[in-house]
């Protein structure tokens, strides 16, 4: 595959973002522009501050850049009220944080369906039951989260963030807090959705071999694109990231 | 540790503020209570004072005791009077300079603008001579001459716009008159006296108006330079016989403030206890934040028992922190008291009472009282919450969802229900056993019932709110999810809400003790009174016995039956006597007389109430010794038995031994009924038309009349429920205080809710639906507890007058959905907050 799909699923153009003022100010992104394909799998990667959390962050419309723009399918989300993003958070992104994803009241199935459950929209009953089985949780759905292990929440999150077919999912550093065979086992399901179902993924990852996987992987240093990889495999990544370390 | 202590209070201010306001606001109304009615202690006997300065000597009758509501005279004194004669005896005393007699006595002055009488705020309405011995001072014009002249309190002549020359009307025991006001006048610095009426009128028409032709109510006399008061009252004394009271100027302003200091001795305890409930809502509001806080602390707890803090020292640094808040919101309450004092005076200035001014008087009791109080009860609410503290384990630190251990349930069982049985046996014992500590203990068993229903609580707080939330779950996301939050930490949710569960508690048992009461007398008069027609003054202050004279006068009326009380003491308890004239109230009262009847009611002979007969063990032909004020020691005869004091008073006498032994002798009530054959329309017209003639007196037939007394006891529910307003507005403080700490430990979970697309306006939602949940759960125990006291309360005084219980439900229903809306103000806050949460920031908190 060459280049990008004509038309992205998510873009940003010169995006900037400063924390703080005068000279306590942080330029965590600098000019940054970047599309992200539709139905691909994007991995972004850099040393820790380099801005990926930012840069997911203000692509998500979590977070408001300073300068630059973002854009989701057509919309400009610098342009939205603050109800808008909201709107479009609930109905057009998914989101996976590292940690901390779920409500702590609500069960495994209430969790998963918690973004239609807040827009009072009835969730297809052949989709839900689709993601369940393929995150193999079917016999936790009734289970708080207290009550379940560390990946088995990262699988709730990461079905809840595909459960309303965003147009985009997010996901930084969805593995961090795991243990490797349960990373593993999260990121085949999240690359599956991808593979399957046509979703579009991006996230950050630490991890070569995870980033191996990916269709396109970003590299971000000090709050730019640095390098951009085609069809990238683990070797190639960890060259490159060594690279940049060095 | 004490600087870990110091630097947690102020890392919290806010929260810290809120807790300390349920301190400050019942501190504030104690010591506010207390700077008030010192205050006002102080200003009557500086009054007095000053009203008796030129005064050396007092002499007048003695009295056996002092009514507490000053007889049936409406204001006069229950004395017997001294007759001039004694004055002129003064007169030749040696040492003797000057020798004035005074009267005073009703006397109620018509609005010339309106024609009807001008009433009062209670205070009396008084008619007396020129003296200006006694303080009173001429602001304008000149003093009264003459049988058509008098003068008028300034404050009377300011509000009703009375000006020297206008012609007045004035009633009084006898029939009243007109007059030419010739000036007004002062008491002292002060435009009237307590908001009373005064008209002033030379001596001599004075003692013919109040019908004291001949006699003073007190004589006061003047020594003669290099004369001391003592010598003088001595002197006096030796000169009279025996019977009357010689007192020197200063004795008497003592007397005189005495017994007004009794009225506000009354007024103090009874504020007070508005001051207790709010202080005792204010400890669970304490228990509950300190609960929260130490929850969330316990892994920096944990942290500090890892470095090597011991158990007591975290103990320690809890009560530390408990200690210090009591100790500051007790200083500010104590100041918030004083400015509540300087308002409320300002306050009762503004309708009309004038009060003698003096300084503000903050007593050093009051400030000891206020701040033991205050940091005691902090401190005592903080030890549950100090000790779950200490049993932090070092190993907390490093857990991640961390919660101090709670107690066993068992345990929280046994002594919730112990609490509430004891508590219902103190409630039970002070209600029916009576004994000199009645109201204590009936105090005493309803704090503890309340305390033990909220120890109870938490066991059906998840149930409760689940059920109550169960109708949210459908209607929106965000009211499931605040049905949820209500229902995740069941002790939080019972212990705010049994902050509100008092206050609505004692709210609904007033609301149900009113409604028993208003229907208890309308059924008293159902079935105990035959008359068409009530007459009575606008206030219930006793009116001119001439209205039932001119009543009789009328061809139309069949049956005019006067109603007079007055206040007796028998075996040391005061106690209401009714006078009645034996010929006629058979006819208007339908009350059964054993061994006797109304009818034959003799000189000598007393009707006594069964159940009084019963608790002293008389029975009918038994001597029974009564005082009166005026008169001494009487014996009197049982002449009967009466099986229902809902009309009468517990005693009866004829109308003849009332006159014989009271000063006062107006009417309470006249009972009239239509002769035969005149058709009732007719018999009104009769009586409106004598009516007329006495504008503070009004009629009524037994439907209106009910209306009237159900009118009454509405004021006197909506005055109680005014002040227990205080403790529900701390309650609802209480609910702001936990949905704010609430909101603090969910910081997280908020943020991710927002992060998939929560709005701002359903996060606010959300904790609103939160808030309205512990409302309503708190309101629904309130409800249920205090029907329970309104019920045992009815059961307890069934024998006296409350024969019936009435369930007001309608208000019972609105008192728990203002409850719920109080949980959406209380809110307000708490739900910005939580919307305003950073996404991000609050994702990242830790
Ligand atoms: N809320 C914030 N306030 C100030 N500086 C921030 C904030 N968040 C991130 N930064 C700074 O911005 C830079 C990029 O941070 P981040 O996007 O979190 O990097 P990464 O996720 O790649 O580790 C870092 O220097 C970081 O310290
Ligand atoms: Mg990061």
């Amino acid at each position: 595959m060459q280049g990008a799909s004509p038309r992205p699923a998510a873009r940003a153009v010169d995006l900037g973002k400063v924390y703080g003022e005068g000279d306590a100010a942080v330029e965590a992104l600098r000019g940054v522009t970047i599309d992200f394909a539709s139905g691909r799998f994007t991995a972004i990667m850099g040393p820790s501050g380099s801005g990926k959390s930012t840069l997911l962050h203000c692509m998500a419309g979590l977070d408001a850049p300073t300068s630059g723009r973002v854009f989701i399918g057509d919309v400009d989300l610098t342009t939205l009220s603050e109800k808008q993003l909201t709107r479009l958070r609930r109905d057009k992104v998914g989101f996976i944080f590292q940690a901390y994803n779920l409500v702590p009241t609500l069960t495994a199935e209430e969790n998963i369906t918690l973004p239609m459950d807040i827009a009072r929209a009835r969730p297809e009953r052949d989709w839900f039951d689709t993601v369940v089985d393929t995150i193999g949780l079917r016999d936790r759905l009734r289970h708080r989260p207290s009550e379940l292990s560390g990946g088995q929440q990262q699988r709730v999150a990461s079905a809840r963030a595909l459960m309303s077919r965003p147009e985009i999912v997010y996901a930084d550093e969805p593995t961090g807090n795991l243990d490797s065979r349960s990373g593993s086992e999260l990121l085949a399901f999240l690359r599956d959705a991808v593979k399957e179902h046509g979703q579009t993924l991006v996230m950050v990852t630490h991890d070569p071999t995870a980033a191996g996987h990916a269709d396109h992987v970003v590299f971000l240093e000090d709050g730019a694109v640095v390098d951009e990889m085609e069809e990238p495999t683990a070797e190639r990544v960890l060259d490159r990231m060594k690279s940049l370390e060095a | 540790m004490w600087r870990a202590t110091l630097k947690s209070l102020l890392a919290r201010k806010v929260r810290l503020a809120l807790t300390a306001l349920a301190v400050v606001l019942g501190v504030g109304f104690v010591a506010g209570t207390y700077v008030l009615t010192d205050t006002l202690d102080k200003a009557f006997d500086e009054l007095f004072t000053t009203t008796t300065a030129g005064v050396d000597v007092v002499v007048q009758a003695k009295s056996a005791f002092t009514p507490v509501e000053g007889g049936g005279g409406g204001g006069g004194q229950e004395r017997n009077p001294v007759p001039e004669g004694v004055a002129r005896r003064i007169e030749a005393i040696g040492g003797v300079q000057r020798v004035v007699g005074d009267v005073a006595g009703y006397a109620q002055i018509v609005d010339p603008r309106t024609g009807k009488a001008i009433t009062t705020a209670g205070a009396p309405t008084l008619g007396a001579n020129w003296d200006p011995l006694t303080g009173l001072v001429l602001r304008r014009g000149r003093a009264p001459t003459g049988p058509g002249e008098m003068a008028v309190d300034a404050g009377t002549a300011g509000k009703y716009d009375l000006a020297v020359g206008d012609r007045v009307q004035v009633l009084f025991q006898g029939p009243s008159g007109e007059f030419t006001i010739s000036g007004i006048v002062g008491v002292g610095e002060l435009d009237n006296l307590l908001g009373a009426t005064l008209s002033v009128f030379d001596t001599e028409t004075a003692q013919r108006v109040l019908g004291r032709q001949g006699e003073f109510d007190t004589v006061n006399v003047v020594a003669r330079p290099g004369v001391s008061p003592i010598q003088l009252r001595n002197a006096v004394a030796a000169a009279l016989p025996k019977g009357f009271e010689v007192l020197t100027g200063a004795d008497a302003a003592t007397q005189s403030a005495e017994q007004l200091r009794q009225g506000l001795g009354f007024l103090r305890t009874a504020l007070l206890v508005f001051g207790f409930v709010s202080l005792f809502v204010g400890a669970f509001i304490i228990f509950n934040t300190f609960s929260i806080i130490v929850a969330q602390r316990t892994r920096e707890l944990g942290l500090l028992r890892a470095l090597g803090a011991s158990r007591r020292q975290v103990m320690v640094s809890v009560m530390g922190e408990a200690v210090a808040i009591g100790l500051a919101a007790s200083a500010v309450g104590i100041g918030a008291g004083v400015l509540i004092a300087v308002g409320l005076q300002a306050l009762l200035r503004l309708v009309g009472v004038e009060l003698p001014s003096t300084a503000t008087q903050v007593l050093p009791r009051t400030f000891v009282v206020s701040l033991v109080i205050g940091t005691v009860v902090t401190f005592v609410a903080s030890v549950i919450p100090a000790r779950r503290a200490s049993r932090v384990a070092p190993v907390q630190a490093l857990r991640e969802e961390g919660a101090p251990p709670g107690g066993s349930l068992r345990r929280r069982i046994a002594i919730g229900f112990a609490v509430t049985g004891l508590g219902l046996a103190a409630l039970l014992t002070g209600l029916f056993g009576g004994g000199s500590h009645a109201a204590q203990l009936v105090g005493l068993g309803a704090a503890m019932v309340f305390l033990g229903v909220a120890i109870l609580s938490p066991l059906v707080a998840r149930r409760i709110a689940g059920w109550l939330g169960a109708p949210l779950r459908r209607l929106s996301f965000s009211g499931k999810m605040g049905r949820e939050n209500s229902m995740r930490n069941p002790r939080r949710t019972a212990a705010t809400a049994a902050a509100l569960m008092i206050g609505l508690g004692l709210v609904t048992f007033v609301a149900v003790f009113a409604a028993s009461l208003r229907s208890s007398a309308s059924a008293a008069l159902d079935e105990t009174l035959r008359a068409d027609f009530i007459v009575s003054s606008s206030q219930f202050q006793p009116f001119s016995a001439q209205v039932a004279r001119d009543l009789a006068a009328r061809p139309e009326l069949g049956v005019v039956s006067p109603f007079r009380q007055g206040e007796i003491r028998v075996g040391g308890r005061t106690d209401f006597v009714a006078g009645v004239d034996p010929s006629t109230i058979a006819a208007v009262a339908a009350v059964d007389v054993a061994g006797g009847s109304l009818h034959s009611l003799g000189d000598g002979a007393l009707l006594v109430y069964r159940g009084v007969a019963r608790s002293h063990g008389w029975k009918t032909g038994d001597t029974v010794t009564v005082e009166f004020a005026k008169s001494g020691k009487r014996k009197f005869t049982i002449g009967g038995i009466f099986t229902d004091n809902r009309l009468l008073n517990n005693y009866v006498v004829s109308l003849p031994v009332y006159q014989r032994n009271f000063a006062g002798q107006l009417d309470m009530i006249v009972f009239v009924k239509a002769r035969k054959g005149v058709p009732i329309d007719r018999a009104r017209r009769a009586v409106d038309q004598v009516a007329a003639k006495y504008p503070n007196v009004e009629v009524n037939d037994q439907a209106s009349f009910k209306a009237r007394q159900a009118g009454f006891i509405n004021r006197f529910l909506a005055l109680v429920s005014a002040l227990l307003g205080l403790a529900i507005l701390i309650a609802l403080f209480g609910i702001v205080n936990t949905l704010g700490l609430s909101i603090f430990e969910r910081t997280r979970e908020l943020g991710l809710l927002r992060a998939v697309g929560m709005s701002r306006r359903q996060v606010k939602r959300m904790i609103r639906w939160e808030a309205v949940i512990i409302a309503v759960l708190g309101a629904l125990l309130g409800v249920v507890i205090g029907v329970l006291f309104g019920w045992t309360m009815q059961r307890a005084l069934a024998d006296q007058g409350i024969s019936r219980f009435a369930l007001p439900v309608g208000t019972l229903v609105a008192y728990v959905i203002l409850a719920g809306f109080a949980g959406v103000l209380a809110a307000i806050l708490p739900a910005r907050r939580a919307a305003r949460l950073n996404i991000l920031e609050a994702i990242a908190y830790e």
